[in-house]
């Protein structure tokens, strides 16, 4: 069963076809890596799905719902949720206020007078030492180190509890134990049962962690299956080195 | 042994206070509403003269007969909803429209002008005064400075606004969702903070305060359609030499500007006030443009 899946989708910069006529489906509850040279269009996916740029053409299919319009609010209610590439975290709040902020809902007059409540304190604490940023929670975020950076992003990922995961080169620039830490992090989210799509030019990473591979390729689809049978194709293998 | 301008001191002092609080009022509704969307809302200053004109109509114009605090707090109602109109009307299609913050200052500046022109249209553009029988008269000496009570009501209002607000920024969900959109207001829509009634609640607290701001002038000095501008200019500079978006750099550069602007003129003649503020405007730029309290 898909969960999420592109018809036709289409991404134009000018002359330039970033997404062309891409269609591709992910499974509930598996992992997909999405691989590819770069410029071949993955990021630009990710911002397509969660209304960071405009749909050109086609659609996107989320919960068996036809969307040709989506909006960056409006992807709590859809259940996505995503990590960037370059990290964007809320810089001048503290990094207990970066995952208190994602665990509000709002009424018409609560958010004035709303405080935070013990049970949001909670889940606070039970996401950060679940991950060891719980020391850091009184730190600005804008003060972290680049590995607890990316650790804090993804841990807004686990506070926010969405269906459907998007992560955005998540192991970039990680020295080896951060990398462990976010691969157990993942495979938490495996076993809960999430939905992950998965960027990544670390093919052992793409190896160990993916249920299902797909490769891009100058916006289209090239190659997608098991991730030995696809890693092992003549045309990923040249797509990828330019043989 | 006799020491020459000791008397005027103390006065200076009441002086700078009084005006560091009225630019206090401005700054911080000006700094609420530009560090949460990042434009100069220049309709900012009209919006305080509508609340004190919203008083004027109350207490003079139809005479309604009612408590000088009831009409205040009217007054104050009104600027709020005066600020968050021009955002569901004019900045927030804007916005939806992806308006640089170049074509929003454009329109603030248009809704500051038609803001302005409506009340003259409404009141006369003739200087009046607000004073109130029954309200707020009278005077206390603090050593050798006269203060009159409405500038003792103007100085705890700038002070309790302040300590307001650094509250609802610390301590409640509202204020880390407007911290969150002041950082990234992309992913914060992302993660589900809804940022356009955040922002409309934004407008109508920031307008209200400086409804609040003209409503005391007007009790202070009197009211003309005019005054928007004065306050804006002032309220703006204080904004930037004390850190533009912040909410204590806005509070601490209202002082500054305060009291830089009274001891400026001890000497020289009073005309001399409003250059004195735009010389310390530049000197900010020049040397320290990111003002006082640099994030």
């Amino acid at each position: 069963m898909y969960i999420l899946e592109t018809k036709n989708l289409k991404k134009s910069f000018g002359g330039v076809h970033a997404l062309n006529d891409l269609s591709i489906s992910f499974a509930k509850g598996k992992l997909t890596g999405i691989i590819g040279p770069n410029g071949s269009g993955k990021t630009t996916l990710v911002n397509v799905l969660t209304g960071m740029q405009a749909i050109t053409g086609g659609a996107v299919v989320v919960g068996g719902k036809s969307l040709h319009a989506i909006r960056p609010e409006e992807l709590p209610r859809l259940g996505i949720t995503r990590t960037f590439q370059d990290v964007r975290l809320f810089e001048q709040m503290t990094v207990g206020d970066n995952i208190m902020v994602v665990l509000t809902a709002r009424g018409p007059y609560a958010a004035l007078t709303e405080r935070s409540e013990r049970k949001r304190e909670e889940r606070v604490k039970e996401v950060l030492e679940k991950v060891g940023l719980w020391e850091k929670r009184h730190q600005l975020a804008y003060n972290l180190s680049y590995g607890q950076r990316k650790l804090l992003e993804i841990t807004r990922v686990l506070a926010m509890d969405a269906d459907i995961i998007l992560l955005d080169e998540p192991f970039a620039g990680l020295f080896k134990e951060m990398v462990k830490v976010i691969v157990h992090i993942i495979g938490e989210l495996k076993a809960a049962g999430k939905t992950v799509l998965l960027i990544e030019h670390n093919m052992d990473l793409i190896r160990e962690l993916s249920d299902h591979v797909i490769v891009m390729d100058a916006g289209g689809l090239l190659a997608e299956g098991k991730p030995d049978a696809v890693l092992a194709r003549h045309d990923v293998i040249e797509a990828y080195l330019g043989e | 042994m006799y020491i020459p301008y000791v008397d005027i001191v103390p006065q200076l002092i009441a002086n700078s206070v009084i005006a560091g609080a009225i630019y206090a009022l401005i700054a911080l509704g000006f700094n609420l509403i530009y560090g949460t969307t990042k434009f100069f809302n220049l309709a900012h200053g009209a919006v305080a003269a509508c609340g004190a004109y919203a008083v004027f109509a109350i207490l003079k114009t139809f005479a309604l007969p009612v408590n000088i605090v009831v009409a205040c707090a009217i007054g104050a109602f009104v600027a709020g909803i005066i600020g968050y109109g021009l955002e569901r009307l004019i900045y927030r299609p804007l916005r939806r429209r992806k308006a640089s913050n170049m074509v929003l200052m454009v329109a603030s500046l248009g809704a500051f002008t038609a803001l302005q022109a409506f009340i003259a249209i409404l009141f006369t553009s003739q200087f009046q005064a607000l004073e109130s029988s029954g309200g707020i008269s009278g005077a206390i000496e603090i050593y050798g400075a006269i203060i009159t009570h409405t500038q003792v009501v103007i100085i705890t209002c700038g002070i309790a606004i302040m300590a307001i607000l650094a509250f609802i920024a610390k301590y409640t969900l509202f204020g880390k969702a407007v911290s969150a959109i002041k950082d990234d207001e992309e992913v914060a829509r992302m993660v589900g903070i809804d940022t356009d009634r955040i922002i409309g609640k934004v407008f109508f607290i920031g307008s209200a305060i400086a409804g609040v701001a003209g409503i005391l002038i007007g009790f202070d000095t009197g009211i003309e359609p005019t005054m928007g501008m004065n306050l804006l200019l002032k309220g703006t500079i204080a904004s930037i030499i004390g850190g533009v978006g912040s909410l204590y750099g806005g509070f601490l550069g209202a002082f500054v500007l305060g009291f830089a602007e009274n001891f400026g003129i001890w000497k020289i003649s009073g005309e001399w006030k409003d250059a004195i503020a735009f010389v310390v405007l530049i000197v900010f730029l020049l040397v320290r443009p990111e003002g006082i309290i640099k994030k």
